[in-house]
């Protein structure tokens, strides 16, 4: 065979197997049914009496209906055992199995991150004005022992100011007279929108 | 194409019976007084056709592997895509989740101010 390639033994030899096997099966599932075939043809008597050929035919035909069977069985085990074989070591096939599985999970996957991504671009923009209502509602408020980092440093350039002292009593003030509104206008400089304040005592 | 020889040999399977099947034919009816010969031809035709197929599909299949077989096992793997697909769909489940405390919590803050 031109394209003939060195196998490890163990391979070449279980392939020359399953080819003896095949082989053998066929040849027995013809030998046996030619010779039934042949036995079936009534014959003058011979030798020995009528009812004794009879005997013998009836049980070699049983013999050789068995070995046809045998043979069916052998040949279903061997078509089993090439099945086995193909998935094992048919390498273009399984390849091929493995790229097609690759790409339909690459496509679900992109679909996927596709679908989020313009998902969060539509809900973005409600997004946006949920925060506006929330840090302008009264859920939006902090505790002014609790404050955050941003708050704190913005009171502190506050105070540490040439009109700290003015604004700091001003702060004071505003703090008596709303503190809600102060915290709320914080909280927009801590939300990073930058938007006006819109509560003023 | 594995699924193609795969099933060409569950193909060869059913051949394998037909064989069998058209020699008990064959001989049940050759077992009668009176013998139906159009019936015995194509009975044997059958069963020569049907050998033959199983003998040469078979012959195939096993020069097809003596060709592609070589004696190291297959190392590939679709773990890796499979791992990135699952973690997509776990993204998309996470943020089905957060959409959905948040659409609950907006309908809690309208129930609250309706009352």
């Amino acid at each position: 065979m031109a394209n003939q390639r060195v196998l490890p033994q163990s391979k070449e030899t279980l392939l020359q197997n399953y080819n003896k096997r095949l082989k053998d099966d066929i040849r027995s599932i013809m030998d046996n049914f030619t010779e039934i075939i042949k036995t079936a043809k009534i014959e003058d008597e011979t030798q020995v009496s009528r009812p004794t050929q009879a005997e013998q035919d009836h049980y070699e035909m049983h013999v050789r209906a068995a070995n046809i069977v045998r043979a069916g069985e052998s040949l279903m085990k061997l078509v089993s055992d090439l099945k086995q074989f193909l998935i094992l070591n048919d390498f273009p096939s399984v390849n091929d199995a493995i790229s097609q599985q690759n790409q339909q999970l690459r496509a679900l996957q992109d679909e996927c991150d596709k679908k989020l991504t313009s998902l969060r671009d539509e809900i973005a923009v409600d997004l946006y004005e949920l925060e506006e209502e929330y840090y302008s509602s009264s859920y939006g408020q902090w505790n002014s022992t609790d404050l955050p980092l941003c708050e704190a440093y913005r009171r502190r350039d506050s105070w540490a100011s040439p009109d700290g002292s003015s604004s700091s009593t001003q702060d004071d003030r505003e703090d008596s007279d709303g503190t809600p509104s102060q915290e709320a206008n914080a909280q927009h400089h801590v939300n990073g929108h930058g938007t006006a304040s819109t509560e003023k005592p | 194409m594995a699924n193609e020889r795969l099933r060409l040999l569950e193909e060869v399977e059913k051949e394998i019976a037909v064989v069998l099947q058209c020699a008990g034919n064959i001989v049940l009816e050759l077992s009668k007084d009176k013998h139906n010969a159009s019936l015995l031809d194509r009975q044997l035709v059958q069963f020569q056709t049907s050998i033959n197929r199983v003998e040469s599909e078979l012959s195939a299949q096993i020069r097809y592997l003596t060709q592609v077989a070589t004696g190291q096992p297959h190392e590939g793997s679709t773990y890796s895509t499979r791992k990135d697909c699952q973690m997509s769909l776990n993204r998309a489940e996470y943020a089905k989740v957060k959409l959905g405390e948040l659409g609950r919590t907006c309908e809690a803050m309208l129930e609250q101010q309706q009352i």
